[in-house]
């Protein structure tokens, strides 16, 4: 991957903006850090809040925005006196309206499987968290030796199948992936 | 006794106005109209007059005769009209006149002739001044249009003698097709105006819309102030000013600027006045009009050349005289002013109204704001849409556009939109850098995607975003089966979306 890791698991923060003219922006809302916005760790300062009216700073320049509208998850902000329009939806929603448009293509579900028989020993993260391809998920102890288990795509844990201090069977499932291609 | 100086208008312009009495040590007075009763200007004002204009149709700034009735009842002795409603109605300024009332501004009678496009041409030909190539009167059939268009050169322009609102207009690009259009152009104007004459002008192709500030007292004196380029309209109004304008040479200024006086002394002219011109692109340029008020645009020329146009107007309808020659005045710099109109740039420029929740001004030395509005104030549909303006001085024109869209985005305004991020546009592109903008730019060059930015666009994107999931997120964990370390997101938003 070569990518440092900037998404802070939980993929409940993490966000799709969508402007009509097709433009999608990746938006990742940490509880305390700076936003991650496609992929990229963002030196937005917030300066103010006044009901829905935010002050940033970015780049030595000053934006305001106001909320004009909303309904549902459609959004019209006032970004320096012009508007824009954005739909917005948790990154699951979206996952899920790729299905619903596209029925045959069924949802890249990436399961994980044991590679061989043994005894979780740890499990380093939760459903619902963010991964990225190779991101150690659980520890497998087999032969007194403690195998990492990876993701095999980037996405949201789905389910853990698994718990710590159980024994697995050679391929029983251990962790569902929903990939996420975004 | 102070001497009792009644404004008939409002908004930014009243307040203007107000420092200027102020200043020479007359009481300001205005109306408060019953269509913006809490408007900002009452709070500089010496004294109100209640207009109870309510039930009227008209607000009390176009009710000439109720004006002055005030005026008499409140011991006026001048009267100053600002700009649009009654300050160009010769009617108006003929009845404050023969009720011994002071009118800031030129004789009726000027205001009168100025105000009738071929009376003021063909005294501006009398004084020596060019007029674009056309027509002398109104051409009745197709074959003498014909004549005058072969006489004048391609492009001519055909006009509705009667008309307006471009119906039977027609631009016509070669001899050919002039006939054609003459007959189409005179049947449209015979149904929409019950007249079919037409006049026949030059057409320019990328006409400057040229103007020179003149100011004249009450003893024959007449001085220029250098010119202002308002080339930058829509709707056939101007939206950003400069001063000077890069188009005009110091050889072209001296020319105009010379005319311009001439003319005014020739008609006997005194107040604050302009010249307007149209200038081609070879450096031609014609007389258009004469505008026999102060213009919304006036502070640019008084940011370069240090004169108080307000002033100037009160003192020479006081009968002083004008102690500025034209050797005095000096182009320092270059000044530009933004309008702040409650206008949607994305929509058509159409008219916004409402509460102004929260309005901030950039402030600083070289930066000038007229304002009618505060955080709280009003839109109402009764009047203009302009609200404010932002005039900025700098060294040259590269300075003075740099700060003055530094000073754009420093300007905020929450609850309604304005023009300032179409005046953004404007100065960045290219046409304006370049000083090669013409009256038609608005028209033939923009689009409302030029107001957009990536950067704004992304943090609207986060802003959104925020608002969103500040909800979502809420929505979360007011769910009773929520639980931070079981949560089984799937379910949960399976809940929160179906």
């Amino acid at each position: 991957m070569g990518t440092s890791y900037i998404y802070k698991r939980d993929a409940s923060r993490l966000f799709i903006a969508l402007r009509e003219n097709g433009k999608r922006f990746k938006i990742y809302i940490p509880k305390e850090s700076k936003p991650v916005i496609n992929s990229v760790e963002r030196d937005i300062d917030f300066v103010e809040q006044e009901d829905l009216n935010y002050i940033f700073d970015w780049n030595g320049k000053r934006f305001h925005c106001e909320l004009v509208s909303r309904d549902q998850n459609k959004a019209v902000i006032k970004v320096n006196g012009v508007e824009y329009r954005y739909s917005l939806e948790s990154i699951f929603s979206y996952i899920r309206r790729g299905m619903i448009n596209n029925p045959d293509k069924q949802l890249n579900e990436n399961n994980i499987v044991a590679p061989m028989p043994g005894k979780i020993v740890d499990i380093f993260l939760s459903e619902g968290d963010l991964v990225n391809e190779g991101e150690p998920i659980l520890s497998l102890e087999a032969m007194k030796m403690q195998n990492e288990i990876s993701a095999n795509c980037n996405g949201v844990i789905r389910k853990i199948r698994v718990q710590t201090g159980q024994s697995v069977m050679k391929d029983e499932l251990l962790v569902e992936i929903t990939s996420i291609d975004v | 006794m102070k001497k009792r100086l009644l404004i008939a208008n409002r908004s930014e312009i009243a307040i203007r106005i107000i420092r200027s009495a102020h200043k020479l040590g007359l009481l300001a007075v205005v109306f408060q109209s019953d269509k913006e009763p809490d408007a900002l200007y009452l709070k500089y004002a010496d004294e109100i007059i209640p207009a109870r204009d309510a039930a009227n149709d008209k607000p009390i700034f176009l009710d000439a005769e109720r004006i002055v009735k005030f005026a008499l009842e409140h011991n006026i002795d001048l009267i100053h009209p600002g700009y649009g409603f009654l300050s160009e109605n010769p009617d108006f300024a003929a009845l404050c006149v023969a009720n011994d009332i002071n009118f800031i501004g030129p004789s009726p009678e000027l205001i009168r002739d100025m105000g009738l496009k071929t009376v003021a041409k063909s005294m501006a030909i009398k004084a020596g001044l060019p007029l674009v190539p056309g027509s002398d009167g109104p051409v009745t059939d197709a074959k003498s249009a014909k004549e005058y268009a072969d006489k004048i050169g391609y492009p001519v322009i055909l006009k509705a003698s009667a008309g307006g609102g471009g119906r039977g207009m027609r631009i016509v690009e070669k001899p050919e097709t002039i006939e054609r259009n003459f007959k189409s152009a005179s049947d449209e104007a015979l149904s929409a105006f019950g007249n079919g004459d037409m006049f026949i002008e030059k057409y320019l192709q990328n006409p400057k819309h040229i103007e020179f500030q003149i100011m004249g007292d009450k003893h024959g004196n007449v001085i220029h102030l250098g010119e202002r380029e308002c080339s930058l309209q829509r709707k056939h109004q101007k939206i950003l000013e400069e001063a000077p304008s890069a188009s005009v040479s110091a050889t072209m200024r001296q020319e105009m600027g010379d005319m311009a006086v001439r003319f005014a002394k020739s008609i006997g002219y005194y107040s604050a006045g302009t010249i307007e011109y149209i200038l081609d692109e070879d450096g031609s340029f014609y007389f258009m009009e004469m505008n026999t008020r102060i213009q919304v645009e006036h502070p640019v020329t008084e940011m370069i050349t240090g004169v108080d146009l307000v002033d100037w107007q009160i003192k020479v309808a006081l009968g002083e005289k004008l102690t500025i020659k034209q050797e005095d005045i000096k182009i320092n710099g270059w000044a530009i002013e933004c309008r702040v109109n409650t206008e949607d740039p994305q929509n058509r420029f159409s008219p916004q109204t409402g509460f102004i929740d929260r309005i901030h001004f950039p402030l600083s030395e070289n930066i000038r704001i007229e304002t009618g509005v505060v955080s709280g104030s009003v839109v109402t549909p009764y009047f203009d849409s302009m609200i404010a303006k932002i005039i900025v001085h700098g060294k040259d024109r590269a300075d003075v556009i740099e700060k003055t869209l530094f000073a754009l985005y420093e300007f905020s305004l929450i609850g309604l939109k304005t023009t300032v991020p179409f005046c953004r546009a404007v100065l960045n592109h290219s046409e304006f850098l370049s000083a090669k903008y013409t009256t038609r730019w608005v028209d033939q060059v923009y689009d409302p995607e030029m107001l957009e930015n990536e950067e704004d666009e992304m943090i609207g994107a986060l802003a959104a975003t925020i608002m969103y999931a500040s909800e979502y997120l809420q929505l979360s964990s007011d769910t009773p089966t929520y639980k931070s370390d079981s949560l089984n997101v799937w379910v949960l938003n399976k809940r929160l979306n179906y």
